[in-house]
């Protein structure tokens, strides 16, 4: 076939290409011109009022128990609401990633409720998404919280987030076939090579390398990052690190491809393998919270208002806590475990950590310094991560 | 008819193809072209248009290995997938006879099901002390204390296991229309079986093969899936970057520019494919086949 007879075909497509083009510059023209900043940082305060209608919650996997009467159900036939319970987080980032477009608008995604971890909460908050939570709208959780939990760094006061389910981010153990697993460091032993894994959530990995060095990660210069991230980059390049990993660590541990690895507490209830065991490591875990927040945009705020309230009572929580084995921020959850004759949950470290169990923890760091500094930790870790 | 309507008629044919193709490729083309010109973040107040064509060179830079990686195991797996497919879509268009349409079935089945969940399914076909594994061991494919798992060669199998009857199914379709009658005939004038394969079967089912090729390179190249779920900690492919760069760094004009770039890559590699393997392949037009 000759050129001249490509040319005529291509013609005609061309110029409504062409002619599409200059449609799709003039549509842009009209828009804004900062794409993703500038939204309404103003005070909203989530109202209260009649209980009724349809509630969506987004939170993660496995965080509630199951069964015909659930928590969900529960509350569903005491207030007639009705529950739309979303497990659509499964990471922090890739959640807020994903919705970020929506909360720019002053849009919800129709959600009234996500669960989130501390420092994604604070971001929320910061880029204006979230709605202030007025404590006389939710009396039973603030009566039953657990006074640790009532003025953390990240919220102090708890103006827009109340806990969820806490946690420690630690080691998890394969004890027939790593017996000696113990610190964060012997992660590192060759032994173990191409059988470990650690976390893609940095605010969980890079602390506990830096602590199992003796550095405080509440305390530590940005140097010290980036020196924690290099020492894991060095394991990553080495086979020693097999993956990093989000949730699905846990299928690594129970097919036992991995003996060893960064986890958090309550996943030995995820993980079908009886040798498998979460350990507090010697230099101590990271505490962290999983929080409800209400976003701008929130259709019915009532009735997240009332789930927060319903989920605080002892009774209620203590469903929840046998069945996720997370670390419970309702006070009296103890005494109803034990009142029901369940002493091996009320005296579960993982679901009642004492202080002493917990002495050596510290709470999740944001690394230091301007937000141009921050980037740059993250960017070394997900460089790390994307094994660049 | 009049002569303009002769003239308009083709541009009405067009249209509803070009709206789509307009609202569908060339408006978020655009848009993903802006961006990529764009700095700044979304804590400092949103990304602002500065004409930052520094974001391409950053992308070209910061990402090469990940690029480069892409392109060989898309490539390794459109190989080995061609290697695959073309005995077996050649099995099922001339020799299955009545078993035909079952072994088609057979063919597109598994893929009923979803991608994710059969990707999740080889995790635990290949875990380390699967007998699959204990196998390879056996017959030294895998040294014995090696896996298979979160390495390169998995990435590979799943993303050739995942496209695979994308290569398939073209193949047979041409191969399935061509006339036996063409191979009798080269016997007839004393081709061996060989010859008469490569000189008849094989043009014919060109065009087969060509698409075949691309509709498994490309969508592999910018897969980001099975790097993640069969990769390891250094098997990240462009999809797993820009994934990163998008939801964990939230840079979004760096995305953005590695987009761009990735298609542009892309483009290049499908034109000078094309070009040596003859745009008529393609079409299908029987002009450039009988002269070649």
């Amino acid at each position: 076939m000759s050129t001249p007879a490509w040319g005529a075909r291509l013609r005609a497509p061309l110029l409504v290409i062409v002619a599409a083009l200059v449609a799709a510059l003039a549509l842009a023209a009209c828009g804004d011109d900062n794409v993703g900043g500038g939204a309404d940082t103003s005070t909203e305060v989530a109202a209260a009022g009649d209980v009724e209608g349809e509630l969506t919650i987004s939170t993660w996997p496995g965080y509630i128990d199951v069964g015909d009467s659930n928590t969900v159900a529960e509350f569903e036939d005491e207030t007639g609401v009705k529950v739309d319970y979303v497990e659509d987080v499964n990471d922090n980032a890739d959640f807020f990633g994903k919705l970020q477009p929506q909360l720019q608008d002053g849009r919800s995604g129709g959600r009234s409720i996500f669960v989130v971890t501390d420092w994604m909460a604070k971001q929320m908050y910061d880029l204006g998404y979230l709605q202030q939570i007025d404590h006389s709208t939710v009396p039973t959780v603030f009566e039953n919280m657990l006074p640790s939990l009532r003025d953390p760094a990240f919220d102090p006061g708890r103006d827009f987030s109340v806990p969820w389910q806490s946690g420690m981010t630690g080691l998890m153990v394969n004890a027939e076939l790593a017996p000696d697993v113990r610190s964060v460091n012997d992660l590192f032993d060759p032994r173990y090579k191409g059988k470990v894994t650690v976390l893609s959530e940095m605010r969980d990995t890079v602390p506990l390398v830096m602590k199992a060095d003796g550095v405080d990660p509440n305390d530590a210069t940005k140097q010290q990052w980036l020196d924690a991230i290099d020492k894991l980059r060095g394991a990553v390049e080495s086979g020693q690190i097999r993956r990093i990993t989000g949730n699905d660590y846990t299928q690594d541990m129970a097919n036992e491809n991995v003996v060893a690895a960064i986890g958090w507490s309550g996943d030995t209830s995820l993980i079908e393998n009886p040798d498998v065991e979460w350990r507090m490591p010697t230099q101590g875990c990271i505490l962290w919270s999983d929080n409800m927040v209400i976003p701008k945009g929130a259709p019915n705020t009532a009735a997240a208002l009332a789930w927060m309230d319903f989920v605080y009572q002892p009774e209620v929580q203590a469903d929840i806590a046998e069945y996720v084995q997370y670390v419970t921020p309702v006070e009296g959850v103890k005494q109803v475990f034990v009142d029901r004759g369940q002493t091996k949950l009320a005296e579960n470290p993982l679901i009642f950590p004492t202080e002493q169990f917990t002495a050596d923890c510290s709470t999740q760091p944001e690394p230091p310094g301007s937000a141009a500094d921050r980037d740059e930790v993250v960017e070394a870790f997900q460089d790390l991560v994307r094994g660049g | 008819m009049g002569g303009w309507r002769r003239r308009i008629a083709p541009y009405g044919l067009l249209g509803p193809g070009a709206i789509w193709l307009a609202l569908f490729f060339v408006v978020p083309m655009y848009f993903m072209g802006e961006m990529a010109l764009r700095s700044g973040s979304l804590e400092s107040g949103g990304f602002a248009m500065t004409w930052q064509w520094s974001n391409f060179a950053d992308a070209v830079t910061g990402y090469e290995t990940q690029v480069l990686r892409s392109f060989l195991y898309a490539g390794a797996a459109t190989v080995l997938a061609l290697a695959i497919a073309y005995p077996l879509a050649y099995a099922i268009a001339l020799r299955a006879g009545r078993w035909k349409l079952l072994l088609l079935f057979a063919v597109v089945a598994p893929f009923f099901t979803t991608y994710l969940i059969r990707t999740i399914a080889w995790k635990t076909i290949l875990a380390d002390s699967s007998p699959a594994v204990d196998i390879l061991q056996f017959l030294q494919v895998v040294p014995p204390d090696g896996r298979v798992l979160a390495t390169g060669g998995a990435v590979v199998a799943g993303l050739t296991y995942n496209f695979l009857p994308f290569m398939i199914l073209p193949i047979y379709a041409s191969l399935e229309r061509m006339d036996v009658r063409l191979i009798e005939a080269a016997k007839d004038l004393y081709a061996s079986s060989a010859k008469a394969f490569w000189r008849v079967t094989l043009p014919i089912s060109a065009p087969g093969v060509v698409a075949g090729v691309l509709l498994t390179f490309i969508p592999a190249v910018g897969d980001y899936v099975n790097a993640l779920l069969l990769g390891g900690a250094g098997q990240a492919m462009v999809g797993n970057v820009i994934q990163s760069l998008y939801l964990q760094q939230r840079d979004y004009p760096e995305a953005a520019a590695l987009s761009f770039l990735m298609m542009a890559a892309i483009l290049v590699v499908v034109v000078v494919y094309l070009r040596l393997a003859g745009t008529g392949a393609f079409m299908g037009d029987e002009d450039e086949e009988a002269r070649a």
